[in-house]
């Protein structure tokens, strides 16, 4: 579905991504993971097209920097949110492509209602953006990339601005998606969470990528404890889950 | 909707026709507007085609430019408080306009719109050439912007001081007049402003894409700095043509599409024609007041627009808050 090879990008004389190469599959769910600064945003809004590039990304066999039309959904992590906009209007925008620009059409309207009931948004769809809370905000976001019919979806940090509770929401939300489908990448912090969502791992640092391969095996890898400086470890809870914390927080969990 | 502001600039333009020193009998003005046999004499007909018409229609399109151009700037650079005049057009316009005043003889001063048009032009070309990155840092661009209207306003200054007989022109001219106005400077108006808007309002559901981060935009296959590139190019078309036909007329840039959105609740830029409308309407009555208020002589039309405008916007303002809780 997504095939990266040989990917590398610079800013002005600085590298930044360098001599990436991936395969991932249509109807997966691959998250980055690695430290701040280590590349995973760009590595994100490179698959976009959003940054120009040596070697090839290629999503459903065509070129991306060719190909403004393909149908790949970003949600950012941190969003602009235009002022005086309410919910139903941003997701007017999120379906703007599909109807040529012109005006909105029946297939559309209908989309956007089911989205509404599906990311529980019913009742606020008349509400400005600016009013919503955090956990509103973010399946707002999540929902405006569903209208879009993505067959691709890239979410930035989805749930770094959210409580625990809404974490998994959100997660599982995006988890149904890919059961329709849809091939997601995401970057998260939480590489706990990344395990429990993730078939695929990929993890980075400063530009590299030093290990990409299932989720379970990824993170019991020395690889993954290298690219934080060997500041996490990882235990397995008495119920059989995986959990991975930052060493200091070790001491209290076990 | 979109209908009903059209109704509201046709209703203003036929006022603003019959209204003045000399009143028109209104049913006269229509018949004659209509192209049929009216009761008005040789003389106000006169007054009425080659006087009052090319006013009105040119404050109408002045209206429209400035109007929509705030809304496309408020657009591009995400700011509600961006009007046309941001990037250094008002004072490269106005340093024109005192080049064109101070230099002698009459050829100057009748080519006051080209010297105002180029100054206007040039200055934001500046301000892009010293931001350098274009759109990658609006905030850079501002900055730019506020830089380069220093510099042309001090050039402008020294001018000033220099020919200190020029100082009541310049003045008046900054204060935005529409005195001048005939069916010539109409013409060519009206070819920019129009070509501007037309642009303007085709992109105008892309310029709905900018209000989103540029990631979403390229999500939804926008090229987030080409619109802008397009939509500030042809902004600046319509403020620097306004501009050069009608001086500095301030306020209606950000006023008319606040108080539009407000209205129509719409935050995109689908009310872009509502708003090119209703500052053409909105300049009409301005114009209007600015002719009738202490007639038989004249305000300067900024100042009308600011002193309607202002306390009107405040009230928009407080009533949409008191909506939203």
């Amino acid at each position: 579905m997504i095939s990266v090879e040989n990917l590398s990008v610079n800013y002005g004389e600085k590298s930044v991504l360098s001599a990436i190469n991936l395969e991932i599959p249509a109807g997966s769910w691959t998250c980055i993971v690695g430290p701040n600064g280590a590349g995973k945003t760009t590595l994100l809004k490179t698959l976009l097209g959003m940054h120009p590039y040596s070697g090839s990304i290629k999503v459903s066999g065509v070129e991306v920097f060719k190909d403004l039309s393909r149908n790949v959904a970003f949600v950012p992590q941190r969003p602009e949110i235009p002022m005086g906009m309410t919910v139903i209007e941003y997701l007017a925008l999120g379906r703007a492509k599909l109807d040529g620009w012109g005006r909105e059409k029946r297939s559309g309207r209908l989309l956007i209602q089911k989205t509404l009931e599906e990311t529980q948004l019913v009742g606020l769809h008349k509400q400005l953006l600016t009013q919503l809370s955090g956990g509103e905000l973010q399946r707002v976001l999540i929902a405006r990339a569903i209208v879009q019919e993505p067959d691709v979806m890239l979410l930035d940090e989805p749930t770094s601005a959210l409580d625990l509770h809404h974490q998994i929401t959100t997660l599982n939300q995006v988890e149904s998606l890919k059961n329709r489908g849809v091939t997601i990448v995401s970057t998260m912090h939480d590489i706990t969470l990344s395990a429990m969502y993730a078939e695929r791992i990929i993890v980075m640092r400063e530009g590299k990528v030093l290990l990409d391969g299932p989720a379970s095996t990824v993170i019991h890898s020395n690889e993954l404890k290298m690219a934080f400086d060997h500041g996490i470890s990882v235990h397995t809870l008495v119920d059989g889950h995986t959990v991975i914390v930052a060493n200091k927080i070790r001491s209290e969990l076990i | 909707m979109t209908a009903i502001f059209g109704l509201v600039l046709l209703i203003s333009c036929v006022l603003a026709v019959s209204i003045g020193p000399v009143h028109l009998e209104f049913a006269n003005v229509v018949r004659t507007l209509l192209g049929r046999s009216s009761g008005l004499s040789e003389q106000d007909r006169t007054l009425l085609l080659q006087i009052r018409l090319p006013r009105v229609a040119l404050a109408a399109l002045v209206g429209a430019a400035l109007a929509t151009s705030g809304a496309v700037y408020q657009t591009v650079f995400r700011n509600p408080l961006a009007d046309p005049y941001l990037l250094g057009a008002a004072a490269g316009a106005g340093l024109g306009a005192t080049l064109a005043i101070t230099g002698t003889g009459r050829t100057f001063t009748a080519a006051l719109p080209i010297f105002a048009f180029l100054g206007g032009v040039l200055a934001v070309l500046a301000t892009f050439l010293v931001a350098g990155k274009f759109f990658s840092d609006p905030s850079s661009l501002l900055l730019s912007g506020i830089a380069v209207g220093s510099f042309a306003t001090a050039i402008q200054t020294f001018l000033q001081q220099r020919n200190s007989q020029v100082l009541r022109p310049v003045y008046s001219w900054i204060l935005g007049e529409l005195t001048v106005a005939d069916w010539q400077s109409v013409k060519w108006a009206a070819i920019y402003i129009f070509l501007a808007l037309a642009i303007l309002i085709r992109i105008s559901k892309l310029l709905d894409g900018l209000m989103l981060s540029d990631e979403e935009a390229f999500s939804l296959g926008i090229s987030p700095n080409k619109i802008r590139m397009v939509a500030v190019g042809a902004a600046t078309l319509a403020t620097a043509t306004a501009v050069s036909v009608s001086g500095l007329i301030g306020f209606v840039g950000i006023v008319v599409p606040h108080i539009i959105r407000g209205i129509t609740k719409k935050a995109t830029n689908r009310a872009l024609l509502a708003i090119s409308l209703s500052g053409a309407a909105f300049l009409v009555l301005a114009d209007l007041g600015a002719r009738t208020l202490i007639s038989p002589a004249e305000l300067p039309i900024g100042v009308i627009t600011a002193f309607i405008g202002a306390p009107f916007f405040l009230f928009v303002l407080r009533a949409k808050r008191g909506g939203i809780q």
